[in-house]
């Protein structure tokens, strides 16, 4: 039994939890007192001392700190329902205390986790940046906590006079609210600070936390006009043909037929004629198909590509209406910040 | 009989108007020719060849085009040829072209040679009706094959011609920016009939051949 104690002390001592987590000194003599006994492993003196700093006037971390004090020694000296009884003031003064169980012994913290399920009280607070358009589908205020036991919970958005209902139902455990920071017309909320209230009931008991957060509004960012699709490249409007016999072939074919036209035509009574006309011509037209097969092709209209990139551009043109569209659109709505401010001292309750 | 050889230099300059259609869309073309020919009349010993000179102006208009071209020649008598002297033919055409696919069309127009001394060839008036096919042979080269029916042919010395052809080879290179040369062949052949003096019908066939070799300048 007693080196089981000394042990206890022995984990409880070097874990030192309540200096690790709050490094200042206390305002109260008689609770800086305490820690000190604490320190020497004066179990007896930590709870003479806790107790009488507690009859003292002393903030709220400070009466926290001194619970929390007891709830170690009382651990230490296996008295454990006053642990426990000491730990739960602990909570209820400060809920958002943790012990780090790397740090603490384990049967510290299984009194400290005990405390906590007798308790009601809204953990964790956490109301997350966001950023979105104002009164649309889809953007909201991330909010998060723990309760410790079931309860009604309501949260509230408050402003001034608004008060705005984000969610109410009975639950325990951790809870995942999200806030659209809309009013019920469907308008986004007022810029402006606001107070995210948590409020849980359970019979008797009721425990409230809440975050004030600012919410600002700024004007919602246009789109940007395409002037391309991604994946999709304007392709090149000509081409050059490739070389080949064409012209040449072209220009015998013209000739020929001319050729044969007059060879057919030629009157038997008349003669044959000398063909220096058909000659010159021909021969003009010979040498201009074969220069024009020997010289590099002039580029042409590539029809496919043409039609594609016409195709390509109507398509950007389309998506380009729609974007003003929604740019118009965009003008006329509010972008919304949401930042959390810094949470008062002893916002729970 | 003489014969007035009006210039065909308009046909080549009318295969490059009637060449294909995005290339010529609107366009208005003229310019000077020289002109080289031949004329053979009722027998095959009346024999002339002369050169001359002739200009055209042409233009275009989506598929419509039209032409119209003049040409001055002076014939002389060739080597054995029965004829003891020349003449100047000058010859005026039309052309009304129409233009049925990208590499056809149809065309209409007139075509009138007169001689100078009056009776020294037959003067010939006619309306031309045919079609023309062209090809782009390379960059800026056109080719044109054409064929007319010569409708209706009028003589001065009278006579009537059931059977009158017409067929022309045009090719259009474009030199520099809007200089082109030209180059154009006309063969003839009107299968004249005639009656002198009520003693019967006898054939009076008139043949000629043309080339033109020029520059235009297209607009």
């Amino acid at each position: 039994m007693r080196r089981s104690r000394l042990l206890l002390v022995l984990a409880a001592g070097c874990a030192t939890p309540v200096v690790a987590q709050t490094p200042s000194l206390p305002h109260s003599a008689t609770l800086r007192q305490a820690l000190q006994a604490y320190d020497n492993v004066d179990f007896a003196r930590v709870i003479a001392l806790a107790r009488r700093a507690l009859l003292e006037r002393m903030s709220g971390p400070d009466q926290a700190r001194a619970y929390e004090l007891l709830g170690f020694a009382y651990s230490a000296t296996d008295s454990q329902v006053k642990a426990v009884d000491a730990f739960k003031q602990t909570i209820l003064l400060d809920p958002d205390r943790e012990l780090d169980p790397r740090r603490i012994s384990p049967k510290i913290t299984s009194l400290f986790y005990s405390a906590l399920g007798q308790v009601l009280v809204v953990r964790q607070l956490k109301v997350d940046s966001a950023r979105f358009v104002g009164g649309q589908g889809g953007g909201s205020v991330p909010i998060r906590f723990t309760v410790t036991s079931p309860a009604r919970i309501r949260t509230r958005a408050v402003s001034g006079a608004t008060t705005l209902l984000i969610d109410s139902a009975v639950t325990t455990g951790t809870v995942n609210v999200r806030w659209p920071a809309r009013l019920a017309n469907g308008d986004p909320v007022a810029a402006g600070d606001w107070l995210i209230i948590v409020e849980a009931t359970a019979g008797q008991n009721t425990f409230s936390a809440s975050q004030p957060v600012r919410i600002t509004h700024g004007s919602v960012d246009t789109l940007p006009h395409l002037t391309s699709l991604p994946g999709y490249q304007e392709l090149p409007e000509t081409e050059i043909a490739p070389q080949s016999w064409r012209p040449v072939g072209l220009a015998f074919l013209y000739t020929g037929g001319a050729l044969i036209g007059t060879l057919g035509l030629e009157s038997a009574s008349l003669g044959s004629s000398s063909k220096r006309e058909l000659g010159a011509v021909g021969g003009a037209a010979l040498v201009t198909g074969f220069v024009m097969m020997l010289r590099k092709p002039a580029s042409r209209p590539a029809q496919g590509n043409i039609l594609y990139n016409k195709l390509l551009r109507e398509q950007i043109a389309r998506r380009n209406q729609d974007i003003a569209q929604q740019n118009i659109t965009r003008r006329q709505q509010v972008q919304l910040t949401v930042v959390p401010l810094a949470k008062p001292s002893g916002a729970g309750r | 009989m003489r014969v007035r050889r009006g210039a065909r230099t308009a046909s080549a300059v009318l295969a490059l108007a009637l060449g294909p259609q995005a290339a010529l869309a609107q366009r208005v073309t003229f310019g000077p020719q020289f002109v080289l020919a031949s004329y053979r009349e009722v027998t095959s010993g009346l024999r002339y060849q002369g050169t001359g000179i002739g200009g055209v102006v042409s233009g275009r208009y989506r598929r419509f085009s039209a032409a119209a071209a003049v040409s001055r020649v002076s014939f002389d008598p060739t080597n054995g040829s029965s004829a003891d002297s020349g003449f100047t033919a000058t010859q005026l055409d039309v052309w009304l072209g129409y233009d049925v696919a990208a590499y056809a069309s149809v065309e209409v127009g007139v075509t009138h040679r007169g001689a100078d001394p009056e009776f020294d060839a037959q003067s010939v008036g006619a309306v031309r009706v045919g079609a023309r096919a062209f090809s782009e042979i390379g960059a800026g080269a056109t080719m044109s094959f054409r064929a007319d029916y010569l409708a209706a042919p009028q003589f001065s010395g009278g006579g009537r011609a059931p059977v009158s052809l017409d067929l022309g080879l045009d090719l259009d290179v474009q030199l520099a920016g809007r200089l082109h040369g030209t180059a154009g062949y006309e063969f003839q052949r009107i299968d004249r009939k005639t009656n002198p003096g009520g003693t019967g019908e006898m054939d009076a066939p008139i043949e000629q051949s043309l080339a033109r070799l020029g520059i235009a300048i297209s607009f």
